[in-house]
């Protein structure tokens, strides 16, 4: 899977990175949210229970977007404001085959003693207005690295295929200009994210309706 | 297609089963105002025949009763020559049309027919019940936190459920107007449908409730 290579603790100078001495404890704070998730999913493969992840990612956010998104808030460029004020420098997408499986994610991730729970939106309940639909938890974990530990918040996103699929088509149309008929396409995106969410809807009742009639 | 008729004069009533049927009808009875109003609650149809002059409770009180408890289905009413003004009053508390009395069968058979029409075409374009809208055009279900795109026979089962709120509507006849397109469309369809309806209501925070189940039929109640 191409996110192992990303989720590596790169071996670099870190001093060069614009996170400097924080980039270790970064890369392990994700590290350390994956290696929960393995866990859980190596549970559910004992168990014999089908799997609620379908596949994750982890990523740092790059300097180029980190500063982008500093100056859009109007936050100094430092680290500090990087890591303090904003909470997505560490980012990991949890993809799930069905709409339960979210829930029964986050309930797994909020049940970690080492996760504090910072802030959470449930966009599935209430879909935003063009029709994004995920899970978004912000956490903070302590991250070690050489012995040494730093408290580092980081943003965790769940959805299941169907939204995932919506959403980087959603990406796509938001940084792109001079789109044509853009209006239109927008409207027809939040109809798609409409008829997606009633489709996973239905392929989650006939999963129920077969798992009790067993 | 099931009516109910509501008529007090029971020879008259008898005959006008009898060339319903005959006609490929399915037909309910009541002799009086207060058993159609109890029967049309209970119950769905696709049309009611209601006689104005009836003993309990008169064709307009029904009627009344009906349209306040967001019943929709097409209602024509039946009166004698004398009664103009109860007939205006009845179209303005909306019912459908009329037929004045004596009339002529097949006259009555063309507005029964005409009654049908007007249900397959002329429905408003927004549904409410509680706090769930159901847009006709987009086949969109809606409530204050999200919408959903529904496919057609779950527009035209939520329709049909919004249109009788608090009935009990038989499977069969569920079949019959949901799926009257396929053929040899399989009885457990409706259950599998009522879940994903269920399932979005559910989703969506709805104050209104389906439940039934293959035997008894399908309602839908809305909390108060």
């Amino acid at each position: 899977m191409s996110m192992e290579k990303e989720c590596n603790v790169k071996h670099t100078e870190y001093s060069d990175s614009f996170y400097g001495e924080y980039e270790p404890f970064l890369h392990n704070a994700g590290a350390f949210i994956i290696q929960k998730i393995e866990e859980l999913l190596i549970k559910k493969q004992v168990q014999n229970i089908h799997k609620p992840i379908e596949h994750y990612k982890m990523r740092v956010k790059s300097e180029e977007s980190m500063k982008e998104k500093l100056a859009r808030k109007e936050l100094p460029i430092t680290v500090s404001a990087a890591l303090q004020q904003i909470h997505d420098a560490v980012g990991v997408r949890i993809v799930c085959p069905f709409v339960d499986d979210v829930y029964e994610v986050v309930k797994m991730l909020k049940e970690q003693p080492e996760i504090s729970i910072i802030n959470e939106k449930d966009y599935i309940r209430v879909p935003k207005e063009n029709g994004y639909r995920s899970y978004h938890l912000i956490i903070k974990v302590s991250a070690t690295y050489l012995d040494e530990q730093k408290d580092i918040f980081m943003e965790i996103q769940l959805r299941t295929i169907a939204m995932d699929c919506w959403a980087s088509l959603e990406h796509q149309l938001k940084y792109k200009h001079n789109i044509k008929h853009q209006e239109l396409l927008v409207k027809e995106l939040k109809r798609c994210a409409d008829e997606m969410a009633s489709t996973d809807l239905n392929l989650q009742t006939i999963r129920d309706l077969i798992e009790d009639s067993n | 297609m099931r009516l109910l008729l509501a008529e007090d004069e029971v020879e008259l009533s008898n005959a006008l089963v009898a060339i319903l049927e005959h006609s490929n009808y399915e037909v309910d009875t009541a002799f009086d105002g207060e058993e159609a109003l109890k029967k049309c609650l209970s119950k769905s149809y696709d049309g009611i025949i209601l006689d104005i002059m009836m003993p309990k409770k008169d064709g307009i009180e029904v009627l009344q009763g009906l349209r306040n408890q967001k019943i929709t289905t097409p209602i024509l009413m039946l009166s004698a020559k004398a009664e103009v003004s109860d007939r205006i009053h009845g179209l303005d508390m909306g019912a459908d049309d009329y037929l004045t009395k004596p009339f002529a069968m097949g006259e009555l058979l063309a507005r029964v027919r005409a009654m049908k029409r007007r249900n397959e075409e002329f429905t408003a374009e927004k549904q409410v019940c509680g706090n769930v809208t159901l847009a006709r055009s987009q086949f969109e279900m809606t409530s204050e936190i999200a919408s959903f795109r529904l496919s057609k026979q779950e527009f035209l089962l939520m329709e049909l459920f919004m249109s009788n709120p608090g009935c009990s509507i038989p499977v069969s006849q569920i079949m019959e107007r949901v799926w009257k397109e396929e053929e040899e469309p399989d009885q457990e369809l409706v259950w599998v449908y009522v879940s994903y309806l269920q399932k979005k209501l559910q989703a969506m925070e709805a104050s209104i409730v389906i439940n039934g189940n293959q035997d008894l039929g399908y309602q839908m109640e809305v909390f108060v």
